[in-house]
């Protein structure tokens, strides 16, 4: 009851920001990292489906399976923390209330896409890892849209 | 790694809000900021809100450990938040942030004085 309370307090009284500051990055921002993450997370979890176990009991080829599966795992979660993290950049610290005006939908897109890097993170699921890369693409136009520059999406794989 | 004398990793730790924060924030003796910025991470992520206590500092000099917020020295009406790493005789204070890959602070400013300083980080909301 008292979360919920005090929830609705930070909803409706915004505090107001104070600067982690870094003079260095500060006002330089790109959904292309979290694209490039995106991407490696979809890949990963392409090569864990594709990826059989030998035939047979040689203990040689099931170690070297074992060791493959585990690397592209761990690529797999590093990688969809590492989309996670570029996206709460973006929605926190680029994206301004008059954004929020232009695009109505951008909590939700960046709410959406932050569960998909979780998702993706936990479960082998080849339709989230191409969700997350659609939600990524939303944020790519509105990010350029901002900007009002035309970036045309793309992807490096 | 110690900072002062207490260990690096028990400073870090920031406790949550209690009832009695916001009470003492509904009377304005606290008030709420959000974390902008990564230069605080991992205690402090981006979007985070705090408390803090404006009059801490009346009465006494900031801790080395703490968390406080401060005005930049460099660009008028930006408040910053930073850890406390030293405080010199003379009462200015070398602020730092946890995350010092990314942090612009004392390594740039040098030490901030101490009518600079305008509260300290209570909690976490």
């Amino acid at each position: 009851m008292l979360k919920l309370i005090f929830s609705a307090v930070r909803h409706y009284f915004p505090a107001d920001p104070v600067s982690a500051h870094c003079d260095g990055p500060c006002g330089v921002y790109d959904p292309a990292s979290a694209r490039v993450a995106a991407e490696a997370v979809l890949s990963m979890t392409k090569k864990i489906l594709d990826l059989s176990p030998p035939a047979g009991g040689n203990s040689v080829a099931m170690a070297a399976y074992e060791n493959t599966m585990s690397r592209y795992v761990a690529i797999k979660e590093e990688q969809a923390q590492k989309a996670k993290e570029e996206l709460l950049i973006l929605w926190t610290d680029y994206f301004k209330p008059t954004h929020l005006e232009q695009y109505p939908q951008m909590h939700d897109t960046f709410w959406k896409a932050a569960k998909l890097c979780s998702a993706c993170k936990v479960e082998v699921n080849l339709q989230h890892a191409n969700e997350l890369m659609q939600a990524i693409e939303s944020i790519h136009q509105m990010f350029w849209a901002t900007k009002s520059r035309d970036v045309a999406w793309y992807t490096a794989s | 790694m110690w900072l002062g004398t207490q260990p690096v990793n028990l400073l870090m730790s920031l406790r949550k809000s209690q009832v009695g924060d916001w009470f003492l924030w509904l009377l304005r003796r606290r008030s709420r900021l959000r974390v902008v910025g990564r230069s605080m991470m991992p205690t402090l992520q981006p979007g985070e809100e705090v408390f803090i206590d404006h009059q801490i500092y009346r009465h006494t000099l900031p801790q080395v450990g703490e968390i406080v917020i401060a005005w930049h020295p460099h660009q008028p009406g930006l408040k910053v938040i930073k850890r406390v790493a030293v405080v010199n005789s003379d009462g200015c204070c070398v602020l730092l942030g946890d995350n010092h890959q990314e942090s612009t602070d004392s390594r740039r400013w040098g030490a901030i004085a101490p009518n600079h300083i305008l509260g300290r980080v209570v909690c976490r909301c």
